[in-house]
């Protein structure tokens, strides 16, 4: 039977190494994922997931496993990911809305589209940044809206909300939904 | 339940996030009103796209992954790494140790010109300052009564300090500031 992360952390405290690699192998695709959709690349998200694991070690001492270590972990790489894409100061500069509407039409006929797929890349990536993170956490990491809430430090109901502007900004941008006034 | 509270309801009733009895009413709504239909199957198909998206991050590759954990631990200073480590205000207490003793053997402990003139064994510090005051007064020119009215008369204390001095030698005179 696979042991737990509190298992292993209790293993890693007691200066067992094999449980700090144990660990590090169970989260770093789900970590690696996360920094990928929020940087888009792989230098900054292979130097963030890692920057991740460090605190998260570092800090140990902290985590008092009121959640999942793996929650805690996304808390962590949120974090630094808020951090590294306000260094770049490129979300502060463009928004969903400024974006060409296209034409209303089934979606399903463009989802083989590349020119779609780009829109829609763009769209999530030109979200403001709390509705981009709810909707990465919900959509490619499944999380509970109340786990997101405790990812992204607010309620579930705030997690709910961002998710909800975030699918209806896409709508707009890839349906042509309603125009702003 | 009105379209606009289809609307709010739309992506929750699609996350499947709603109490049954508000998914109740939103169903039946749906099913009468051809706007709210085509609204929540916009949206359904917004998730979709998106969650087809999900395929588009590369892996990096098995050597990545396996790389990964040491690519971590090498950032990292884990607690069993640094108990390993000897600590250093240990090593440095031991060097200021050695420091001070090798100072105080070196102020204490050297022999006096006489003693190694006279090929004497090693003196012990005191007699060492001993000797080395006796031999300092004994040494010591005598000054002529001229010589002391001659010094009194400058105004200057540093000059008195000349004038005394002047008479001595450099060995002397060394001896002299060593026991001041």
């Amino acid at each position: 039977m696979e042991e737990s992360d509190n298992q292993l952390l209790d293993r890693y405290a007691a200066k067992d190494e094999t449980a700090f690699e144990e660990l590090v192998r169970r989260h770093q695709r789900t970590i690696y994922d996360l920094a990928y959709r929020m940087l888009e690349n792989h230098a900054d998200a292979s130097d963030l997931a890692q920057k991740t694991f460090v605190q998260a070690f570092l800090h140990l001492g902290s985590f008092r496993r009121e959640s999942s270590f793996r929650t805690w972990l996304f808390q962590i790489g949120l974090n630094l990911c808020r951090n590294a894409i306000r260094d770049r100061a490129r979300l502060s500069h463009e928004n969903v809305e400024d974006y060409p509407l296209v034409a209303a039409e089934d979606v399903f006929k463009s989802v083989s589209d590349a020119e779609v797929r780009h829109r829609l890349g763009s769209a999530i990536r030109r979200l403001p940044e709390r509705q981009r993170e709810a909707l990465v956490l919900r959509v490619y990491h499944n999380h509970a809206f109340a786990e997101i809430g405790t990812i992204m430090s607010c309620s579930e109901g705030t997690a709910k909300a961002n998710y909800h502007h975030a699918v209806n900004k896409l709508r707009q941008v890839l349906l042509g939904g309603e125009k702003k006034p | 339940m009105s379209c606009h509270d289809i609307k709010e309801m739309t992506v929750p009733y699609l996350e499947l996030d709603l109490d049954p009895a508000r998914v109740h009413e939103v169903t039946a709504h749906l099913e009468s009103c051809v706007s709210c239909r085509n609204e929540m199957e916009s949206v359904r198909q917004v998730l979709v796209l998106v969650k087809l998206k999900d395929q588009a991050v590369p892996d990096p590759g098995e050597r990545f992954w396996q790389d990964f954990p040491e690519m971590v631990r090498r950032q990292l200073s884990p607690p069993f790494r640094r108990s390993r480590t000897w600590p250093v205000w240990p090593a440095a207490l031991a060097a200021a140790v050695v420091l001070f003793i090798g100072l105080w053997l070196l102020m204490a402990g050297q022999p006096s010109e006489e003693f190694r003139a006279k090929g004497s064994s090693t003196p012990t510090s005191e007699t060492t300052s001993e000797a080395s005051r006796s031999s300092s007064t004994d040494d010591l020119p005598d000054l002529t009564e001229a010589d002391w009215d001659k010094a009194w008369d400058e105004d200057d204390p540093d000059m008195v300090l000349v004038g005394l001095a002047a008479p001595l030698d450099l060995l002397t005179l060394d001896r002299l500031f060593n026991d001041i």
